[in-house]
């Protein structure tokens, strides 16, 4: 059963969050807010990675095309906005709908066929809705679209402050986790392991393994466009290239770097490799030249990912084999 | 008037697909007989096309620096396979994903710390003018010999599958790799073999569009992805069908990014085609692969 | 026949130039254990495939309990009775010995599409299970990762995922294949228990289990049946013999 048997104490999830809350305070306090945003961007491409994980990691489902999803949250919110609907409650209900609706008739059409053929059928969806966006040059076109103000929560929420911002994101990874965990745990979240092993043989114990696959699909995609809508407004601006086939590949890097079917190996995976750019590019115009190294190393050194390296130290009940 | 357009607009379309088939069948071969994901085949089509520039550059000759730069990409290729990629044979396709996704990283900023971001390369003298085929049709030359080049090169690679025991071997192997092993084949040597000649046929293909495309950092990302619909299209692992694919989609990309917007402009208002004429143009060969399988799942000549 | 469980009407099934099924009639009785023996390549595991869904036929009928399944998906035909195990194990690796037999039992009880509730919470499952799983002989490995078993072990694990669905009709495609002596006989010692509660439809290679067992037996040759009946009649029959059986069992 992989990583579900293997019980992170709940006092150590503690401690991660209390210092996760602590960290923008103390930030701030030194007057350091830039870094607050960092870790606000980190901890959103790691709520991508981890919806890609649900299909990726724990449903063995390579999906090239995820990042399809998080730019059509992003671009809801985006233009959605720039028509003067800053409502953060209903700008993130729609992206989400909309993301769910176009993982529901991708995944549809997806889910038929098997192996590499899902792989290119999800990626030439992608490729699609990026150039079909791409075109839209009422929104920006190749240019991308800038937004001149961010959702708007009430309850005097301002999202222009950095720490303001930090805490919605902590508060949506959060949700995130729990959900994907719940998800995980539950009757759904068996069917799909044993998908992920042997398709064949949960039909033939009677369960209809399509509709789950497309049920977690959709659930995917919809956190994909919760990404999204979180990252146009980081980033006060959303482009075509968030939808191009190299942000699919760059999503898919960090779950398996993170770890694949490990519920934070997304997350772990985004910070790692986000913060190791950041640094490098510090030094050096070539970082992509050292990133591209580390992740070979990761491949050839730890091919369960990071999370892989840690659980071989505690002690946990022998797998078949996850990834 | 239209006439010569299409005309036109089919031969650029033969010359697209031709190139892309070059860098297809390696792909395929590789895919369909190791059943490895490479994602950094663009990669070296962009090598081969940098190589090209600066020893064309070095040499003074177009044809000499080509020569040399495929066959320089065609060792890099090789070694690139005896050291690290002969380690993901093995490994599952997401390993394969990364490893090779980092590859890409690798070599792209190898070559831009070497050369930089891009690098001139400029067509051959006495190929820079048009010829013309018939009245009223004039074509550039150099495009022409593109297609002679390609024509040669698919029908040697032909010959090579077919006729040679090497071709035998990879046929063998791409249908059933365990009993290819079984009868003696030595499966290492003949992976590094093909490996090299798929380098080298990315090469020729980097050389030849180089003049015309622009040799810069990242030219490998945007046609890797047509190079993957090609041979999805055409059935992975077979060589002959990576040419009726590639052939498929350089018409079709060619054709439809003259011919799309014209048709939209005739049926809609001003404004949609505008908007909509290139859009539909860029998703066509998406659109062609759905289509294709969805009727034919496995590819049009899939050997499995 | 009306009283049949399982009718199957002249089915066929072409793969390209290969006839695999070849108008192939037969039943099973509601209780019976029913041999399906042949030549390799003669067709039994396409034919199965065909009766548990995994393949569809180009022409025929298999009618379930009176009704016309032909056409039904695989896990429509296991919610009304009709499973299968595999001839190549199929199991969940990733999974316990008892969380694969939890999981068959999970199919047949209750809505599956349940996101909040930890399965884990559902002592009846695993309760359930473990009651499989002594049947099975299995309970001291019930948490014991299945990828883990002798291969012997898995063979009744696979048995059992299938028999965990309680079904009334069982498809059983050489549930013995690759079993050391002592599996074997703990497999044909729940075939007996079954058999009465559960129609099984058996493909075997061993010629002693079958004729233990089988309360009829039909012969399968290049896809077609050659011929329907007891033990002592298909061992006499002068064609199976030619066919298959050779001089040795006459």
């Amino acid at each position: 059963m992989g990583s579900l048997n293997h019980k992170t104490p709940l006092w150590i999830w503690g401690l991660v969050l209390a210092a996760a809350i602590a960290l923008p305070l103390f930030l701030h306090a030194r007057d350091m807010d830039f870094y607050v945003s960092m870790l606000s961007r980190m901890m959103i491409y790691g709520i991508a990675a981890c919806s890609l994980n649900l299909i990726l990691g724990y449903g063995g489902l390579v999906s090239f095309g995820h990042a399809a999803f998080v730019g059509i949250g992003a671009y809801t919110v985006g233009i959605l906005i720039t028509e003067g609907f800053t409502n953060g409650w209903a700008g993130f209900a729609i992206a989400m709908g909309l993301s769910a609706l176009a993982a529901a008739i991708i995944g549809a059409i997806s889910l038929r066929t098997r192996g590499v053929y899902f792989i290119m059928i999800t990626l030439a969806f992608a490729q699609m809705i990026y150039y079909l966006v791409n075109s839209i040059k009422a929104y920006g076109g190749d240019e991308g679209l800038s937004i001149k103000q961010r959702s708007d929560f009430g309850f005097g929420l301002d999202l222009k402050n950095d720490v303001t911002f930090y805490f919605l994101v902590l508060f949506v990874l959060v949700l995130t986790l729990v959900l994907i965990s719940r998800i995980m745990h539950s009757r759904f979240g068996r069917v799909i392991q044993a998908i992920r092993d042997d398709d064949v043989r949960v039909d033939a114990i009677g369960f209809a393994s399509y509709r789950y696959k497309w049920v977690l699909f959709v659930i995917a995609g919809t956190l994909g466009g919760l990404a999204g809508a979180l990252m146009v407004n980081h980033q006060n601006y959303v482009s075509p290239n968030l939808m191009h086939w190299t942000q699919s590949g760059i999503l898919m890097v960090m779950v398996i770097l993170g770890g694949v079917g490990t519920l934070t190996g997304g997350l772990w995976g985004a910070l790692v490799l986000l913060i190791l750019e950041d640094v490098l590019a510090e030094y050096t115009l070539h970082w992509q030249f050292y990133v591209g190294w580390f992740l070979l190393a990761v491949v050839l050194l730890a091919p369960k990912g990071l999370a892989g390296l840690f659980r071989r130290q505690a002690a946990s009940v022998t797998t078949g084999g996850a990834a | 008037m239209t006439g010569i357009l299409l005309l036109e607009q089919a031969l650029n379309g033969l010359q697209f697909g031709l190139m892309l088939f070059l860098l297809a069948s390696g792909l395929t071969l590789v895919f369909g007989i190791m059943d490895m994901i490479n994602l950094a085949h663009g990669a070296l089509y962009m090598v081969g096309a940098f190589l090209t520039a600066w020893l064309v550059q070095l040499t003074q000759s177009f044809w000499l620096g080509v020569v040399l730069a495929v066959m320089l990409t065609a060792v890099v290729g090789m070694l690139l396979e005896a050291t690290l990629l002969r380690t993901l044979y093995a490994r599952d396709h997401l390993s394969q994903v990364l490893a090779t996704f980092a590859l890409i990283l690798i070599i792209n900023e190898s070559v831009r710390m070497i050369w930089g971001s891009d690098l001139a390369l400029s067509m051959p003298q006495a190929l820079s003018g048009p010829v013309e085929l018939l009245p009223g049709l004039r074509y550039p030359s150099y495009r022409l010999v593109i297609i002679a080049v390609g024509l040669v090169i698919a029908l040697m690679l032909y010959l090579l599958v077919t006729q040679t025991r090497m071709g035998a071997w990879v046929r063998a192997g791409a249908s059933n790799r365990e009993m290819a092993m079984a009868m003696g084949i030595n499966i290492r040597r003949l992976f590094t073999g093909v490996f090299g000649i798929g380098a080298a046929l990315c090469a020729v293909a980097g050389a030849m569009l180089g003049p015309l495309l622009a040799v810069q950092v990242g030219m490998g990302e945007n046609i890797l992805i047509l190079a993957f619909v090609v041979i999805v299209i055409g059935g992975i692992g077979s060589v002959w069908g990576a040419f009726v694919g590639a052939i498929l989609v350089g018409f079709v990309d060619t054709l439809g990014r003259t011919l799309l917007p014209l048709l939209f402009r005739e049926i809609f208002s001003p404004q949609f085609a505008s908007a909509a004429g290139p859009a539909v143009a860029s998703i066509a060969v998406y659109l062609l692969m759905a289509v294709v399988l969805f009727v034919r799942p496995q590819g049009l000549f899939s050997g499995r | 026949m009306s009283s049949a469980l399982l009718q199957v009407k002249d089915l066929v099934k072409n793969f390209g130039a290969l006839r695999a099924t070849d108008h192939v009639t037969l039943d099973v009785l509601p209780g019976e254990v029913h041999a399906l023996i042949g030549p390799n390549g003669a067709g039994k595991t396409s034919l199965v495939a065909q009766l548990s869904g995994h393949l569809l036929s180009d022409s025929g009928q298999i009618v379930f309990e009176g009704q016309d399944v032909t056409a039904l998906p695989t896990h429509e035909r296991v919610h009304r009775g009709l499973a299968r195990s595999f001839q190549i194990t199929r199991l969940f690796k990733s999974f316990t010995v008892l969380d694969n037999v939890a999981l068959s039992v999970q199919a047949r009880s209750g809505n599956s599409f349940s996101f909040w509730r930890p399965v884990r919470s559902e002592k009846a499952l695993t309760d359930a299970a473990m009651v499989v799983l002594q049947e099975l002989g299995l309970q001291d490995r019930a948490h014991d990762p299945a990828s883990e078993l002798s291969h012997g072990e898995q063979r009744i694990l696979e048995l059992g995922l299938a028999v965990a669905t309680q079904p009334k009709l069982l498809l059983l495609d050489e549930p013995m294949a690759g079993a050391g002596p002592v599996e074997s006989e703990r497999i044909l010692y729940l075939i007996q228990k079954l058999r009465a509660q559960v129609a099984i439809l058996l493909i075997e290679h061993d010629m002693d289990a079958v004729f233990r067992l089988a309360d009829r037996i039909s012969v399968l040759v290049n896809g077609a049946v050659i011929a329907t009946g007891t033990p002592e009649a298909i061992r006499h029959n002068p064609q199976v013999i030619a066919a298959y059986l050779g001089e040795e069992h006459a």
